[in-house]
């Protein structure tokens, strides 16, 4: 009965939250794309990402937002958007496994070494210029997640980059549950002063609490269940609620997916053997820059590696990390992906996965994989999207060149039918934008309340303009943050603290 | 050049130690001498340190009877010269996070003494890296302060600073402070123009002693060491981040008659190109792979920025931004000309502006940066156009001698482990 009223409680606290969201934000100024009802892209280069592989002169129809046909020579009934990809290459859209690019606040609830009840779907930043942004990159879905100052550190948010949409109609629906773990210096605080340290400081320390919490969840959740039912419950004390717990509990039975933050192999082969102790199989080790080092074991256990392909050495967990890691994972049969982790390097994945070509030779549409059908499949949304197949979602992107190919450009990028990023569309609307600033300057110069010059914050800020924090939101904890280099060794526009 | 080639086969003989004048024949590659047209089935004749010659095959003809001649078959590659780094931290950093391994930051405002080249660390493990990625030369800087201190143009091959350095002091580092742009009392850049004047009145006093005609004047290192920026024996480069700041370091910089300015800026640096063409002031553009400087600018802004620059004409370098991240990743430099390749730039340009143009800007185009006869034989052999992220660099010349690239640590670990895997296979010791 308590379940039953907490349970109501925190619906009612989510809705209500919902209910007094109010965007004050230009992103609900723009209208979402029309869903034609069938669209054809002609004479194009696809690559699948699925065993079809790559098609010269192929042709891909979409109807009502889901792919219909792949293949030569198909028909499309009259009055179909026509799209002519002569000389043009059709990828899925990509796939981001680890991002934070979209959160209001709350990339770290830092407060606790555990908090397993937090959720990113309450803090989602619908209106990030990032979304725009990354579309115009080619991603259309990523997985926001919290950052990695807790060993077990809050419950993810898929979500879709319908650009324009609230929070809760970007949520990728069939995306399973997940939840964010965090091993080695970041849990363990080791890259910053903290007038309070908190338990654990060491590896040891962040095996033992995992341990510690899974084993409380379990008990909690028996004492659940040993309620009698009925009448006899009146005379029985429940167990108190606990919504931690309550998390961790699914964990255990399969229903909350853990997608660990990871840097070296044996904090991986730790988290392994406990995962296995208590008989749950791990969706993925996030970063796993040491993931070549127990390839092998990550097979066996069936945990897949969501990897930065050549980020090293910013930190000491970070000195083994090396480019040819994903190519190694894939060798050894680990379900690969190439992440951002970076709302800048998010605009670019096509690049990341050119690289597996160049360490370790990957084939490039082995490569593309790893940034469109392996997190796909990470995140539990492979039968949804990450291919060009019949039947998924109709996510897709149109380059004017070879998709990895650093000469290349993203056209146009579609989310379930709709074309949400179109650089023709861009350019003329940036045209029209110019003119209308022009306009109004002119009218206020008219009117002598000119400023000449001034206008916005430039004169005293460097970096970065007009961002909200959100919009440049990290993982604070993933890069080291020792303060007296923070100033030195980091760009901040590159939002390299990650 | 078949002849000439059996000819020289004939005659190798390959050492284990190079020789000062040992000479050593690239054949059979596509060669890319980068400010002229590639050459099909190309040669780069290479003696010692230096280039001596490159050509298509056939029309050099060899003098080499009697010499030690290692001649090496490049069959379908590419050959270019390796790529230079306008400014990073490589050298100065190892660990960002570990204070003991970092050396980019002095502290205090005024560390115009500082000189790079003696805390370059030649075992540092981002070197081989880098060099994996075809970064054979570093313009590395220090970064801490308002004048920073002096930057080195440095090789990334060699057993100590000593013999590593080509350039220094290769310049000046002074960050104008983005708050001086609308605050003419800004106490920072006081400071830095009140340094300046001191070191004016130093370098006379300095000249009336040295004529014989005043004492000696009290020693004073910072003061001594901006004399060679202000007489314009070494540029002065100048780093502003955004337009308001900019411009108001041109202005500034303009007013303080420094001989020689090179300036360090983002992506804004499109905004005043005509100027900068104009004033003739090279630059380097700090980083394609950055977010717009605003956050309502189009989302190519960055991207745009270095085809902006060269259409106004205006001499630019290619950067990644510095700092210890980047330093890590310095062998990406290339994919950011790429793609500003992507966005407008012509891609010879692209090339030029992290072989040639960086080569120039930093001080050391007399020596780096193309291959021409008499430069250093600094150079890479590609299976394609290295400014493609899918293309491998298979081997590396620098300074005349072939360069290991299993020094890097990252192709030692991938070895180790790829053999590992291949030994752990499902029933391989069943």
């Amino acid at each position: 009965m308590k379940r039953i009223v907490l349970t109501l409680a925190v619906a009612l606290a989510g809705s209500t939250a919902a209910a007094q969201y109010q965007p004050d934000i230009e992103a609900w100024t723009i209208d979402a794309p029309p869903e034609p009802q069938t669209v054809i892209v002609r004479n194009a280069t696809l690559w699948t990402a699925d065993d079809a592989g790559i098609l010269d002169n192929a042709d891909l129809v979409i109807e009502d937002g889901r792919i219909a046909a792949v293949g030569s020579d198909l028909r499309a009934p009259r009055g179909a958007l026509e799209i002519d990809g002569t000389g043009l290459h059709v990828t899925p859209g990509i796939i981001d496994a680890h991002s934070h690019a979209a959160i209001i606040g709350g990339v770290n609830e830092a407060t606790d070494i555990s908090t397993a009840q937090v959720r990113i779907e309450d803090v989602i930043d619908a209106d990030s210029i990032n979304i725009y942004r990354q579309l115009a990159g080619g991603v259309t879905t990523i997985n926001l997640l919290h950052g990695s100052a807790n060993a077990i550190g809050g419950q993810m948010a898929v979500i879709k980059l319908r650009w324009g949409a609230s929070p809760r109609e970007l949520i990728f629906d069939a995306a399973p549950a997940g939840i964010k773990f965090a091993l080695g210096e970041n849990p363990k605080q080791s890259n910053w002063s903290n007038d309070e340290p908190r338990y654990p400081g060491t590896r040891s320390g962040v095996a033992q609490i995992i341990e510690e919490k899974f084993q409380l969840a379990e008990d909690h959740q028996r004492a659940i269940e040993a309620m009698p039912s009925g009448r006899r419950a009146r005379d029985v004390v429940p167990p108190r609620p606990d919504l931690e717990l309550d998390a961790i509990g699914k964990i255990l039975d399969g229903s909350l997916r853990i997608h660990s933050h990871a840097y070296r192999a044996d904090e991986m082969v730790m988290l392994i053997e406990v995962a296995e102790r208590f008989g749950i199989t791990i969706g993925t080790f996030q970063h796993v820059l040491e993931g070549y080092k127990l390839a092998r074991r990550m097979a066996e256990h069936g945990v897949g590696g969501s990897t930065f392909i050549d980020w090293w050495n910013f930190k000491a967990e970070a000195s083994d990390a090396i480019p040819y890691n994903p190519a190694l994972m894939a060798e050894a049969g680990v379900l690969t992906g190439l992440h951002s982790d970076n709302p800048e390097l998010a605009r670019r994945m096509n690049l990341e996965a050119a690289k597996a070509v160049r360490y370790g030779g990957v084939e490039p549409h082995e490569a593309l994989k790893m940034i469109t059908t392996g997190p796909a499949e990470q995140l539990g949304v492979g039968d949804r999207t990450g291919r060009l197949a019949e039947g998924l979602d109709a996510d897709f992107v149109i380059w004017n060149g070879h998709p990895l190919s650093v000469y290349s450009r993203v056209e146009q990028t579609w989310v379930d039918g709709r074309r949400y990023f179109d650089r023709e569309t861009d350019l003329a609307r940036r045209e029209a934008l110019d003119t209308e600033r022009r306009e109004l300057m002119a009218m206020v110069l008219d009117e002598g309340g000119g400023d000449e010059g001034a206008g916005d914050d430039e004169a005293t800020g460097g970096g970065l303009l007009g961002y909200r924090d959100s919009e440049l939101a990290h993982d604070a904890y993933c890069f080291a943050h020792d303060h007296r280099h923070l100033h030195a060794g980091i760009d901040f526009r590159k939002g390299n603290r990650q | 050049m078949k002849t000439l080639t059996i000819l020289l086969l004939a005659a190798v003989v390959t050492t284990a130690a190079a020789q000062d004048d040992a000479l050593t024949v690239l054949t059979g590659a596509t060669v890319h001498p980068v400010d002229g047209e590639p050459i099909d089935n190309g040669v780069v004749i290479i003696r010692g340190e230096r280039i001596e010659a490159i050509g298509p095959s056939g029309e050099l003809t060899g003098t080499f009877d009697g010499e030690r001649v290692t001649v090496i078959e490049l069959d379908g590659k590419h050959v270019y010269p390796g790529f230079v780094h306008p400014l990073s931290s490589v050298g100065l950093t190892e660990i960002g996070s570990v204070a003991g391994t970092v050396d980019t930051t002095e502290m205090g405002a005024i560390n115009a003494a500082l000189r790079t080249e003696v805390a370059f660390n030649p075992d540092s493990a981002l070197l081989p890296v880098s060099v994996a990625g075809g970064i054979l030369t570093t313009h590395t800087a220090p970064s801490g302060g308002l004048i920073r201190g002096q930057s080195a143009v440095m090789r990334m091959d060699g057993w100590s600073w000593e013999d590593m350095t080509l350039e220094a002091p290769a310049g000046m580092h002074i960050a104008f402070p983005p708050g001086a742009a609308d605050n003419a009392d800004n106490e920072d850049l006081a400071t830095i123009e009140r340094t300046l004047e001191q070191a004016r009145h130093w370098h006379r006093a300095q000249a009336a002693f040295e004529a014989g005609n005043a004492p000696r004047p009290r020693h004073n290192a910072q003061l001594e060491a901006l004399g060679p920026v202000l007489d314009g024996t070494i540029p002065l480069f100048l780093h502003a981040d955004n337009r308001a700041a900019i411009d108001a370091a041109l202005d500034w910089a303009e007013q303080q008659d420094f001989g020689r300015v090179v300036l360090v800026g983002g992506p804004d640096l499109q905004y005043v190109a005509d100027r900068l063409a104009a004033d003739g002031i090279p630059v380097v553009l700090n980083g394609v792979y950055t977010m717009p400087t605003r956050r309502w600018e189009a989302y190519d802004m960055a991207y745009v920025a270095a085809a902006k620059l060269n259409e106004a004409g205006v001499k630019f370098a290619i950067g990644d931004g510095g700092g210890g991240f980047g330093a890590t990743n310095a062998r990406n430099l290339p994919f950011q000309a790429g793609s500003a390749a992507a966005f407008g730039l012509p891609k010879d340009a692209a090339l030029k502006s992290v072989t040639q143009w960086a080569a120039e800007i930093v001080g050391v185009g007399d020596q780096l940066g193309t291959l021409t006869a008499g430069k250093r034989a600094s150079l890479i052999v590609t299976n394609g156009d290295p400014l493609e992220p899918m293309t491998s660099i298979e081997r590396v010349w620098i300074d005349g001698r072939e360069y290991d690239l299993d020094r890097s640590r990252h192709r030692q670990l991938y070895e180790r482990y790829r053999d590992r895997i291949a030994e752990t296979a499902p029933g391989a010791d069943d």
